[in-house]
């Protein structure tokens, strides 16, 4: 019996995740945590401002002042995004979890509001902001 | 109907390409499959898995433009052209729309699918009531396509360490089967950072399960049964599909 | 069965922390919001013994233990899903733990400084 042909593996494989279809949960999933890591990364510089803010009245007026600076707005915008998305996204990650809306439709309607309230919110602090 | 299918030849190519087929659509051809066969006709060397062509064997799972789906209960007229037919993604290619599975079966035989009960046998069979069996509906009907484990982006990080939905749902149907008496050596199995807990409640595998089935679900389950014995569970959602794809 | 079991707290307990802290965290903003869309702050006297307050001091301690907890869970599963080699995914997780457990420290004695 002729030995069967060998080819050195590794095989190919398919994973062009920009032809794979993502559905909307894919989505909210993978900005939760995207917005995690921005969050994260945000940490360090709340931390700072909180710092600075109770070491004395210039640190204080330091920091509100570069609350209401222009170019640092956008970074405010940024975060808020960040943070609604995230917090929209745990809770319902929580709810699923103690299988409230964890059927598919139910939990296909529950990413788009997240994902939509989340953008909502964003446009709302840009909005808001002076 | 335009087709655009990956093609891959361990023998002559370096690397999978798509190769484009245009195909008259006939009044027969109701399935994917059954172009596919036809195409086949035209193309003999074109490869891919099919037994059954009603939906229970999974053989023909493939990526049907973006999404993994049963080519046999796909229904052809529905699909954006030009349809570009892929292997199940992270799987590794052996030949055109053949994946290997090897993986695969390792995580779903690593979840022990088989009933444990060392008690000694009854004189016939052990007996189990209406409502515990309904404990299994929306799990036992998994045929093993790995539609959902090929779709979920966890498994295709940690193939080798996390379970995957298909091994999970198994997984769920002996933990929440009365007759077995091992749920707390399963749930032990199921704990650390990887068996389980990659899971981060994508749901692309109950997106895209082609007998509605929701792995996802079922996972949550497990989880709620490591924390507490969830008591009375009921039985697992499932939806229904349709072959027409949006 | 897995050949290699890592004892410890690695799935269930990781995955409870995670949502444990949340939800603190969770009601901790909303109360945060609240009080201060109420009784907005106006200067750094106000903003200081609002700080000092023993109950505030200690929700806020609670807060960022919550938080360092949350960001280590969260931060490690995404390292464990991309980071490898096995050396390296190992290595950035010493360097995200030792970040945590100096901003820990940080905070424990900004808030240990409004009490001296």
């Amino acid at each position: 019996m002729e030995k069967p042909h060998t080819r050195p593996l590794p095989r190919p494989l398919f994973l062009n995740l920009l032809q794979i279809q993502m559905p909307v949960g894919a989505i909210t999933s993978i900005l939760h945590r995207l917005t995690g890591v921005v969050l994260a990364a945000g940490v360090p510089l709340g931390m700072f401002l909180l710092w600075r803010s109770l070491g004395g009245e210039e640190g204080f007026a330091q920091v509100v002042e570069l609350l209401h600076h222009r170019a640092f707005q956008a970074v405010v915008v940024l975060l808020v995004w960040a943070l609604s998305h995230h917090v929209l996204a745990g809770v319902r990650h929580m709810l699923t979890d103690i299988n409230i809306g964890s059927t598919l439709h139910k939990a296909r309607r529950s990413a788009w509001a997240v994902n939509l309230t989340a953008a909502a919110l964003a446009l709302l602090a840009l909005g808001v902001l002076p | 109907m335009k087709f655009s299918i990956s093609r891959y030849n361990p023998d002559t190519d370096e690397k999978p390409y798509l190769q484009d087929y245009e195909v008259d659509i006939l009044p027969s051809d109701r399935m994917l499959l059954d172009v596919l066969l036809r195409i086949k006709e035209q193309d003999p060397t074109l490869s891919m898995r099919k037994s059954c062509r009603e939906g229970v064997c999974g053989s023909d799972a493939m990526n049907i433009n973006g999404r993994n789906g049963l080519a046999c209960i796909t229904r052809v007229r529905d699909l954006k052209e030009p349809v570009v037919l892929r292997p199940l993604p992270s799987f590794p290619i052996v030949r055109d729309l053949i994946v290997d599975m090897t993986n695969f079966f390792k995580q779903y035989h690593s979840i022990k699918p088989y009933l444990v009960n060392d008690q000694p046998p009854p004189e016939k069979e052990r007996l189990q009531s209406p409502a515990d069996r309904e404990k299994l509906n929306g799990a036992y009907e998994c045929i093993l396509c790995a539609c959902c484990s090929s779709q979920c982006p966890s498994f295709w990080w940690n193939p080798d360490k996390f379970v995957g939905p298909a091994g999970l749902i198994q997984a769920y149907r002996f933990i929440f089967d009365s007759r077995d008496t091992t749920t707390k050596e399963r749930l032990e199995d199921l704990d650390g950072a990887y068996r389980l807990f990659r899971c981060r409640t994508i749901m692309n595998c109950s997106e895209v399960c082609p007998k509605g089935l929701e792995p996802s679900h079922a996972i949550e389950m497990i989880r709620l049964s490591m924390l507490k014995d969830p008591g009375d569970s009921g039985t697992l959602p499932t939806h229904s599909v349709s072959p027409v794809r949006k | 069965m897995t050949p290699h079991r890592r004892p410890g707290p690695t799935g269930l307990p990781a995955w409870l922390v995670q949502r444990t802290s949340a939800v603190y965290m969770l009601l901790f903003l909303v109360a945060l919001l609240a009080f201060f869309g109420w009784h907005p702050l106006h200067s750094y006297a106000e903003w200081k013994r609002w700080v000092a307050h023993p109950a505030i001091s200690l929700a806020l301690a609670l807060f960022f233990a919550a938080l360092l907890a949350h960001m280590w869970v969260g931060l490690r599963d995404v390292l464990l899903d991309y980071a490898r080699p096995a050396g390296l995914r190992r290595a950035l997780l010493v360097l995200v733990a030792l970040g945590l457990c100096t901003g820990a420290a940080s905070m424990a004695w900004l808030l240990a400084l409004q009490h001296v």
